[in-house]
């Protein structure tokens, strides 16, 4: 194994909604990343990624968004509530891959305007990662009444999130790195 | 007699090494055309999951 080869953690924002204050809290998420030594990241917005609709699954996928989850170590999702759930987006777009995911470790940022910083979609969102072969962390970051989070421009105004956001990323560099041992030196047989 | 089936290690495209294979999942397919026939009851094919220990590339296969 390279041991000098960077781990690579997207964040995903999983959602096209219009005024998304998500997009904020991705952005966040991702400058943090961009902080660890030995990890690169990138922003991917789902509401970018020119995947078809009047079809689904692998059928669709995009080749860009399949070579980025593959070189993946680990993802971070970023989504909304809506109406308790995730966005039917966000669902198409990961349904278009599955090889890639596997054994890799995932982290989930929950975002609301109310109190309880979309726990409810996390919730939601835990099963899909299981079947999709992710392997989830149990730090999240919620992200409640995010309009006191952040001012119009993105500007963080609660800098309580930054040592929250640590725990959460020590947590999924931790599975990160262990997952990719196991991918590529632990054999099933 | 139970009949063993034996597959060839995979090769990684790009840096021509053995794959470890670390991972195998059960696949639903999404119509009929894709019907699984490894395992009928849970209507699903079973596929390998391998990585490449010197690049980390990913692949996978029918098992």
């Amino acid at each position: 194994m390279e041991a000098t080869r960077p781990l690579f953690i997207p964040v995903i924002l999983g959602t096209a909604r219009m005024g998304r204050m998500s997009l904020h809290a991705a952005r966040l998420l991702t400058s943090e990343v961009s902080k660890r030594a030995g990890v690169e990241t990138e922003l991917i917005d789902i509401a970018r990624l020119p995947l078809p609709t009047d079809d689904a699954g692998p059928a669709i996928k995009d080749p860009g968004f399949s070579a980025r989850m593959d070189r993946a170590d680990a993802l971070i999702i970023v989504s909304p509530e809506y109406n308790h759930g995730y966005s039917g987006l966000l669902k198409h777009v990961l349904d278009s891959c599955l090889q890639e995911y596997i054994h890799k470790a995932v982290g989930i940022a929950g975002v609301s305007a109310g109190p309880f910083g979309g726990v409810r979609v996390v919730q939601n969102v835990l099963p899909v990662m299981r079947e999709l072969g992710l392997v989830t962390i149990f730090w999240d970051v919620n992200f409640s009444t995010v309009q006191k989070v952040f001012d119009e421009k993105g500007t963080l105004l609660d800098q309580a999130f930054l040592p929250r956001i640590d725990k959460f990323l020590k947590e999924l560099i931790w599975m990160a790195k262990t997952l990719r041992q196991g991918r590529e030196q632990i054999s099933i047989d | 007699m139970a009949v063993t089936k034996i597959q060839s290690k995979m090769i990684c495209p790009r840096c021509k090494v053995e794959m470890n294979h670390h991972s195998d999942k059960l696949v639903y397919g999404s119509g009929p055309q894709e019907a699984g026939p490894d395992d009928p009851p849970l209507d699903g094919t079973i596929a390998e999951f391998h990585a490449c220990p010197k690049c980390g590339y990913g692949a996978s296969r029918c098992a």
